[in-house]
């Protein structure tokens, strides 16, 4: 069920050399119908990515996510929000919920602090 | 007694966690008397987004775009999104008191769908990550709180062995019983109860904007007809 992938900042530079300065601009570069989170702000650094759930996001990205984005897909009875908790298995309260299309480049409070998330039907 | 005490705390929070889930629905009776409103909030949220589906669906078929050809290449998904989400730069934008900045995109088929359900796109925009976030303003107000701070002090303490550093991952029932011993667990449910009095007081405007909003867009959705394209006029500014 869960997947996610690694994506390094080097393999996302030539898969998007080309596309650099549109997507700067753009939405963030991160796949339709997946929950992204990024190691630096703006959407920079390693990025992980999800199409399910997670209880406990890996040691990489656990607790040193910077900036967020949901590119979920809406539709009848779809689970389209994601909530981010700063603890494993959706512990210790939540830090953010996001609608699909919206992203957080940076988050002075939730700062390298999330832990696991999980889709919903609202936030 | 005690453990009786703080059972009795545990399921007044639980009472108001569950009303704040709802929170972004129950605050009002959502469009009262309109023909295809449902009552349920439930319902009302399927009427909802399957509107919101419908009209995101006949914007990209329109551009010859399609939600249901996976997968795609990179090239292809970056069409979708940029169709999907929008691009340029992020026009929507509002600061949460936790400190977070939520973005999104003005144009783009899921913004213009929710321009025709909601009418005023920005004051949906605000109000609906405040109100969705309401939880996580209470949970920000509780760990700031120097009572919290302590009681999680005196928790993390609990769950480490003598001579070891502190465990990623405490054993369950340690940290259930430590949650107890610590007053964590008490405290927590206190400052919880209390904060979220306060923080839905404070974002009163926004809960009010979100309950009209959302009820002009579920009349907008059970009006909606079969083909959603858009009427000649000034539908969209």
């Amino acid at each position: 069920m869960k997947r996610l992938l690694v994506t390094t900042a080097a393999a996302l530079f030539a898969a998007t050399a080309g596309l650099a300065l549109a997507t700067s601009a753009g939405a963030a570069e991160c796949p339709s119908g997946e929950f992204c989170v990024w190691q630096d702000s703006n959407f920079g650094g390693q990025r992980a990515n999800w199409s399910g759930d997670d209880g406990w996001w890996e040691s990489w990205i656990s607790d040193t996510d910077s900036s967020w984005a949901n590119h979920g897909i809406s539709g009848p009875g779809i689970k389209d929000h994601v909530k981010v908790y700063e603890s494993a298995w959706q512990g210790g309260g939540m830090t953010i919920c996001l609608a699909p299309g919206q992203e957080v480049g940076y988050n002075g409070a939730a700062n390298d602090r999330g832990d696991s998330h999980i889709w919903s039907t609202g936030c | 007694m005690l453990r009786s005490a703080a059972h009795i705390r545990h399921t007044v929070l639980a009472a108001s966690a569950a009303l704040l889930l709802s929170g972004c629905t129950a605050v009002g009776p959502g469009a009262p008397g309109t023909p295809g409103v449902p009552s349920g909030t439930a319902a009302q949220d399927a009427l909802l987004k399957g509107a919101e589906h419908r009209l995101v669906v006949d914007c990209l078929n329109d551009q010859g775009l399609s939600l249901a050809s996976r997968p795609r290449a990179p090239d292809e998904d970056r069409t979708l999104r940029a169709a999907l989400f929008g691009a340029g730069p992020r026009e929507l934008s509002v600061t949460l008191a936790t400190g977070a900045t939520v973005t999104a995109h003005q144009d783009g088929c899921l913004a213009t769908a929710r321009h025709r359900l909601y009418g005023d796109q920005r004051r949906w925009f605000r109000a609906q990550v405040i109100v969705g976030n309401l939880r996580a303003e209470v949970q920000a107000r509780v760990r700031a709180d120097p009572a919290h701070r302590a009681a999680l002090d005196r928790w993390t303490r609990c769950v480490t062995p003598p001579d070891r550093p502190r465990p990623d991952r405490p054993d369950p029932a340690v940290a259930t019983r430590c949650g107890r011993e610590s007053g964590l667990d008490e405290i927590r449910a206190r400052l919880e109860a209390a904060e979220l009095v306060t923080v839905r007081a404070l974002r009163r405007d926004e809960l009010t904007a979100y309950r009209q909003l959302r009820d002009r867009a579920l009349r907008r959705a059970a009006e909606l007809p079969a083909s959603t394209h858009p009427q000649k006029g000034p539908t969209l500014s």
